[in-house]
């Protein structure tokens, strides 16, 4: 916690302790596992921040900050292969970075081990997803490159700008895939109604003879 | 050097040191954009809610959309900070509700425990507005810049118009994960058509050629037994 606060002015860390109720959040029980899907671009970071509570059945108030626990963060490719995979506390910062376009599943569960913490059966977690440009910091990247105030906001519409551009690179190469299972869909749909008429005669045809013949044979006709 | 003012090291070391003793353990370790979207799978049978806190008189934007899962469509309601009901919809595949805000956690639940196998993907976006942060952040990045920029008259000016170019690429932001959303949904009903269209064909076929051979087998067989019972 102290090195956190090395490097933050006093109002910004008042600021952050205001904010930081403002943050949406969901309950999740024990063994529960919540997934949420990031469609991404390529080349993207992705930085996730979340913050638990637990649920004080005595007081019935959730609790400030929840000692002990810890939360386990799996990101999985559009491929299924496992990006991150860890461990981390009570409260967490995660990151990675997309090498491929598509869904990215991100799933948190918490791993408490001893039952009695979890009596009332209720874990709060405060969940931010950033995405792109959003994941910037930019007091930090201002502070590195010695920008002026100028430089700095023109530094953040450039991201931006890059980051829209980057989307919608990947609509393109969506949008080729979604027309190319259409055209197909529809390709199937064609060919198989011609071949259901020529097996429907056939088979027909096929029945016809192949009866006549019976019916020959027992001298019925 | 600009016309800052900044505090020598040690003196900063110390006014940091005793406002975070001040603080409360556990602040926080993060603030939270305006701005947020989720993307998450809901199985068959099951709610999931979610909470927002939200302070007076600012204003709350919520859309969803049902991305994938049979027929696309979920429960989803909305409950203010006492616990109202300010918005109940059912079976819809998608839905946009702006409310103005009291104090306290808005919740806001999808609901899926009228389907009984298919699991649905939804997508949702939280946009807020009124918050009283913007200004907040401006001034925080005040703290960091080094140097001044020249032209202190015209600044102002220059900084209207990128804020003003940054609400609008926001905007165009937004726009472009909406249309992502749709678009996803889309994807996902052709290719379920493309399952579909493969898997009906070949049964269609199998029955076909098997009902047409017991069609005629079973004439056939008809005829047999009448010939042995008259003889």
């Amino acid at each position: 916690g102290w090195r956190r606060a090395m490097g933050r002015p006093a109002l910004l860390l008042l600021a952050l302790c205001a904010a930081g109720a403002r943050g949406l959040y969901f309950h999740i029980g024990e063994t529960e596992k919540r997934c949420f899907i990031e469609e991404i671009p390529d080349e993207t970071m992705v930085i996730g921040n979340y913050r638990t509570q637990m649920w004080d059945k005595q007081k019935e108030v959730f609790l400030p900050s929840t000692p002990g626990l810890g939360m386990h963060v799996e990101v999985k490719d559009p491929e299924g292969k496992v990006v991150l995979s860890r461990q981390y506390g009570s409260e967490g910062r995660f990151t990675f970075t997309s090498h491929t376009p598509g869904d990215h599943q991100i799933c948190l569960h918490s791993n408490s081990t001893r039952m009695a913490l979890f009596a009332g059966g209720r874990l709060r977690v405060h969940l931010d997803i950033q995405v792109g440009e959003h994941a910037n910091n930019y007091p930090e990247i201002a502070a590195r490159d010695k920008l002026t105030e100028l430089q700095l906001r023109a530094r953040q519409l450039l991201d931006q700008v890059e980051q829209i551009q980057k989307e919608q690179d990947y609509q393109r190469y969506r949008e080729e895939r979604f027309r190319l299972t259409s055209e197909s869909t529809n390709q199937r749909v064609l060919w198989w109604s011609i071949a259901q008429t020529v097996i429907l005669i056939l088979t027909g045809i096929w029945q016809m003879r192949h009866l006549k013949s019976f019916f020959e044979a027992k001298k019925l006709v | 050097m600009g016309d800052k003012i900044w505090l020598p090291c040690p003196v900063a070391l110390l006014l940091l040191a005793t406002v975070f003793s001040v603080l409360l353990p556990g602040a926080a370790g993060f603030t939270p954009s305006l701005d947020s979207d989720f993307t998450f799978t809901l199985p068959a049978g099951q709610k999931e809610c979610f909470y927002q806190p939200m302070p007076l008189k600012a204003s709350l934007e919520i859309e969803y959309q049902v991305l994938d899962g049979a027929g696309l469509d979920i429960d989803f309601h909305l409950a203010s900070p006492e616990g109202r009901t300010l918005v109940f919809e059912q079976r819809k595949s998608d839905g946009v509700h702006t409310v103005e805000t009291e104090d306290g956690d808005y919740m806001f639940c999808f609901d899926n425990t009228f389907s009984t196998i298919s699991e649905k993907v939804i997508f949702f976006e939280l946009i807020l507005d009124n918050m009283g942060e913007q200004e907040q952040e401006q001034e925080d990045w005040k703290k960091y810049i080094t140097g001044t920029d020249m032209l202190d008259m015209k600044l102002e000016d220059i900084l209207e118009s990128i804020n003003s170019i940054k609400a609008r690429l926001s905007k165009s932001g937004h726009i472009q994960t909406l249309l992502r959303a749709f678009e996803a949904r889309d994807r996902n009903i052709q290719e379920s058509n493309f399952d579909r269209v493969n898997f009906w064909s070949m049964v269609n076929l199998v029955v076909m050629v098997v009902v047409s051979a017991i069609q005629v087998y079973m004439l056939k067989s008809l005829f047999e037994d009448k010939r042995k019972s008259r003889t």
